[in-house]
């Protein structure tokens, strides 16, 4: 008897932490977000009345808003894959025999715990149009320098790099756990049956660490499609508004939201703003659980 | 005072009613403080930057044996944005809160969650301070007084007097002054600045220009009865296309955005001769050139007229326990007594003419700065200046307009083009 | 929901796994060396400017050796700060985060992965939904919720809701799935071993280093987390985020003091990772083993 309720009773008591904190936690905030977003909402004073969808046919009236969007997608493409490639080749490397394991390990890791502080100033002098180290090594190869933030694609690209630096490690590491788990017998075979450590890579590692490569995809393609901090650290500190530039050319949306709520006070416009990007992400990580998983098993 | 709808508040209730009966268990909870009639009570006073405060609260500490204060600094945009959300939430905001002339007409829209320092007297005080600061502080037709004014940010143009000579211009700060009156003059002088080959550029960039020329004004996108004219008001568009012609023209702008890293570099570097300076920029001057470059720096009058650039106001937001107490406090910690004293300590302008006649405060010279007359000049400026109403809206607008000077500073428009798309951007910002 | 068929694909018997990728070559070295230099060169230059003086930011190529000043602006750091303080807060939250999630995480995710109940599949289907909710653009209900509880300036406002993630569950689930074996799980049953006891002396044992990267993570996550804290906390009750907006205070921006503080705050969670790297490293090839 005492079993039988053990079996049945003890896995929801298992799950029930994480249910209960999250719906207070999680989709409370959630859903009173919803509740706001059908409202005229200003930050300070409040509920100005409710006005159904109109806050929703704003949004996706508003130019601005497509505007985020293609920036948000644009900075998550070329930061996210290149970052994920990177971090495979990376924990690969890691998983050889190295001396002083434990210290390459770590430092891998670094770019991920310095504070964001530091970060923007680096990356400020990295990227400064007049003394900045990047113009600074295109002079040297006779190229005029580049003001990074004044247009779309240097301003993608740079942010891109900072977001690829802060997070690859993180990746490769996740990366690198996975491959320890994958048995040394299956490369053994393979190296008897005369592959290269490339193919080996290519036909043991990945199809073995499939579900952790499915795991990383999806948590950076929420992260990316989410990215905040990087861009807005890109904002110089006299204009944090979260504008995103002057013609707006690196705002994600995330920084849209950010505007709207915190610079405008238009908490009913923010609100929006925030269900609307759930559903996208919600979108993408069913496109990624089916992209990954095809693309992945067919190796 | 319910910040929530009625469902909002009751979903927050039912969520904290969960949680706390949870916690009860595992024997966590926020403890609540009050305080009863008459003991002792803490007043937390929130500010942006160093306001000079602490000695002041020490005496008034003494003085109020039952009164202990805590003060709480944080950086300027974090701690506008943390106080909206805490009186949008109604908890959390300090006795005190320091608001920014910039933040202010944003938070005039907010004036029921303040308290109407009027009722506990602050009509009184009203010829402690100069005419347009005191006015800066009403809401509803002057029957609402939202704070108790601080400091000001008196205009004036500081200027690399070694970069000058260099350049061949007059050196002396009476000499500079006089080579301009108004903005066009100052133009000018930069295109015989630029002509004789010097490295550095004119000013820093359009952004601290332009501000400086719009605060100059009586009025910008908004007129006194707050109806929007950022699209009729001549004012607006000649500050603009004043700005806009010198933008991207040779040698003019560093193109640096005011108080970024790159900005502070280009002190250091001296890659700009000159920038309109409001009193409380000269502590950034003084730190980003650092000491090699003292002696380097000047101060001389900004072309055009007087102006106001900053300074901020003492409120009391209603969700305190202790408003009244906080209005002493508030009261006392802008007193000119406090104002003069401020001064000394950290070199605040005060914003009050008593204050200013203060041979303390006209008598102060700053050594950095060549040893300039900076009480006696900004003091001035302070007498003279026009005060600048800004629109309750002011802050939706206001950006619109910078960034298109932005987008003409990198080359990426045409001013008539960055006029037009800040016209309508302007519109859509205000739901047009 | 499709994680459960993907998860699936991971064979479920291990043997000694060994690092895979052959000796380390000279090339590897040097490539590694270049990562390593990129990653560990803004750290390096966060000591450099903390050791100079604020004039040393200003400089057109920024200074790569460093000064004399950094103790002067170690002890100005813990004057014009609550830093003392701020570490000690950072670490009791950081710290609570990190073992809470971990352990709800891996109670959850054991659950998920090899117990059988009903709802199973809808319930993590869920779990994996909540993981693309934003949480923090919920920020402003969320702060009401805190307010109601008379949480604001406290602590707990940041433990509490950090204690679960989805992503902690998500992880853990793989990581049941790929270490603790059916058979073993189907065998402590069998003999009439209690779940919490097959929890605790069979899955625990296993999933030991995804736990400790876990909280590695979670721990880096609760330290580095600076929008909620700003939101919710006070100078007066910080954590070394909120007081390095502190140090951030002024209308002039003192970098050195800053980047001190920066650097201060960064050493506790390197101090983490190598407490904490022996397990991520070693641990997987023993917990392996045990499996």
């Amino acid at each position: 008897m005492r079993g039988r309720l053990d079996r049945h009773l003890t896995p929801y008591l298992f799950v029930a932490p994480f249910f209960v904190l999250f719906a207070v936690f999680g989709a409370y905030p959630l859903l009173a977000t919803l509740w706001m977003s059908l409202h005229d909402w200003h930050l300070i004073n409040g509920d100005g009345g409710f006005i159904g969808l109109a806050n929703y046919s704003d949004l996706f009236a508003d130019p601005d808003f497509w505007n985020a969007l293609v920036n948000t997608l644009s900075l998550f493409v070329i930061s996210t894959v290149p970052q994920l490639f990177i971090a495979l080749g990376l924990a690969a490397l890691l998983n050889t025999k190295l001396r002083g394991r434990t210290f390459w390990r770590a430092g891998v890791l670094v770019p991920n715990v310095v504070s964001v502080v530091a970060v923007a100033l680096v990356f400020a002098q990295v990227f400064g149009r007049d003394f900045g180290i990047v113009n600074w090594l295109l002079g040297l190869v006779g190229l005029d320098p580049i003001d990074w933030p004044a247009d779309v694609w240097s301003s993608h690209l740079a942010i891109a790099a900072i977001v690829t630096w802060r997070w690859t490690g993180y990746n490769a590491l996740i990366y690198l756990a996975a491959m320890q788990a994958v048995p040394n017998d299956l490369y053994e075979s393979a190296r008897l049956d005369g592959a290269s450590t490339w193919k080996a890579f290519w036909t043991v590692t990945v199809p073995m660490i499939r579900p952790t490569i499915l795991f990383t995809t999806v948590v950076s393609t929420i992260g990316g499609l989410q990215l905040f901090a990087e861009p807005l650290l890109f904002e110089s500190k006299g204009a944090s508004t979260g504008t995103g530039g002057s013609d707006r050319q690196y705002q994600t949306i995330t920084m849209y939201l950010y505007e709207k709520g915190f610079t405008l006070f238009d908490a009913g416009s923010a609100a929006t703003i925030a269900w609307v990007l759930f559903l996208i992400v919600a979108l993408f990580a069913l496109i990624n659980f089916a992209v990954v998983r095809r693309t992945v098993a067919s190796r | 005072m319910a910040a929530g709808g009625v469902f909002a508040r009751r979903g927050v209730r039912l969520a904290a009613g969960l949680v706390a009966g949870a916690l009860a268990l595992t024997g966590c909870g926020g403890g609540d403080e009050s305080g009863g009639e008459g003991e002792k009570i803490t007043l937390t006073v929130a500010t942006f930057s160093d306001f000079g405060y602490e000695p002041l609260v020490k005496d008034y500490m003494a003085a109020h044996p039952n009164v202990t204060i805590k003060l709480r600094v944080t950086e300027f945009d974090q701690h506008h944005k943390q106080l909206a959300t805490r009186l949008g939430a109604g908890a959390g905001a300090a006795d005190i809160e320091a608001v920014e002339e910039g933040y202010l007409p944003q938070f005039r829209q907010s004036k029921d969650k303040f308290v109407n320092l009027a009722d506990f007297g602050a009509k009184d005080l009203a010829k402690q301070w100069l005419p347009w600061k005191w006015e800066q502080s009403l809401a509803d037709g002057g029957n609402f007084v939202m704070g108790l004014g601080t400091d000001m940010g008196g205009l004036a143009l500081c200027y690399r007097s070694d970069l000058f000579k260099a350049a061949g211009l007059p050196v002396e700060r009476d000499q500079v002054s006089a080579l301009w009156t108004g903005w066009d003059e100052y133009f000018a002088v930069g295109d015989r600045f630029v002509a004789s080959g010097s490295k550095a550029k004119w000013f820093d960039g359009v952004g601290n220009i332009y501000q400086a020329m719009m605060n100059q004004t009586p009025y910008g996108y908004f007129d006194t009865a707050d109806a929007y004219v950022g699209d009729s008001n001549p004012a607006v568009k000649t500050a603009f296309d004043k700005v806009a012609a010198v933008a991207n023209k040779p040698g003019m702008s560093a193109k640096l955005d005011p108080f970024s890293q790159q900005w502070n570099v280009g002190f250091k570097q001296g890659t700009f001769a000159t920038l309109p300076c409001p009193s409380w920029m000269l502590g950034l001057i003084k730190d980003g050139s650092g000491p090699e470059n003292a002696g380097k720096w000047d101060i001389a009058k900004i072309p055009g007229n007087g102006g106001n650039w900053g300074g901020s106001f003492l409120t009391v937001p209603k969700q305190g326990k202790h408003a009244e107490e906080a209005y002493e406090l508030a009261k006392f910690l802008t007193s000119p007594d406090a104002e003069a004293k401020i001064f000394q300590n950290v070199g605040s302008l005060p914003s009050q003419p008593e204050t200013l006649k203060n041979p303390a405060v006209l008598g102060f010279k700053n050594e950095y700065f060549s040893n300039a007359p900076v009480g006696e000049i900004y003091a001035k400026s302070g007498e003279t200046l026009q005060p600048n109403y800004r629109g309750t809206r002011d802050a939706d607008v206001r950006p619109v307009f910078g960034r298109a000077l932005a987008r003409v500073e990198q080359g990426k428009q045409a001013p008539a083009d960055a006029w037009t798309q800040a016209l309508t951007e302007a519109g859509k910002a205000l739901g047009k | 929901m499709t994680t459960t068929t993907a998860a699936t694909a991971v064979p479920r018997r291990r043997r000694r796994a060994r690092p895979a990728g052959g000796r380390g070559k000279p090339l590897s070295y040097l490539l590694l060396a270049a990562v390593l230099a990129s990653s560990v060169f803004p750290l390096y230059w966060t000591f450099v400017v903390a050791s100079s003086d604020n004039s040393a930011i200003g400089e057109a190529t920024p200074p790569l050796v460093p000064g004399g000043n950094l103790m002067e602006n170690i002890s100005r750091v813990f004057d014009s700060s609550e830093f003392s303080l701020a570490l000690m807060n950072s670490a009791i939250v950081a710290t609570t985060v990190a073992v809470g999630n971990v352990f709800f995480s891996a109670l959850a995710g054991f659950a998920f992965a090899r117990l059988r109940f009903r709802g199973r599949n809808a319930l993590l289907v869920t779990v994996v939904a909540t993981m693309m909710v934003p949480t923090q653009l919920g920020i402003i209900p969320l702060y009401l919720l805190t307010t109601e509880l008379g949480w604001t300036g406290h602590l707990q406002a940041l433990i509490v809701p950090a204690l679960v993630s989805a992503f902690g569950v998500f992880w853990m689930r793989q990581a049941v799935d790929e270490t603790v074996p059916t058979e073993l799980v189907e065998a402590a049953m069998m003999d009439g071993c209690s779940l919490v006891r097959i929890f605790w002396h069979v899955a625990l044992p296993a999933i030991r280093p995804a736990a400790a990267v876990l909280g590695l993570f979670t721990f880096m996550g609760a330290w580095n987390d600076f929008f909620w804290p700003l939101v919710v906390l006070n100078p007066e009750n910080p954590t070394v985020q909120v007081a390095l907006s502190v140090l951030a205070s002024g209308y002039y921006t003192d970098y050195a003091l800053m980047l001190t503080g920066a650097l201060l705050g960064v050493l506790p969670v390197l101090a983490v990772f190598l407490l904490l790297a022996r397990q991520i490293v070693g641990g997987i090839m023993a917990g392996a083993v045990k499996g």
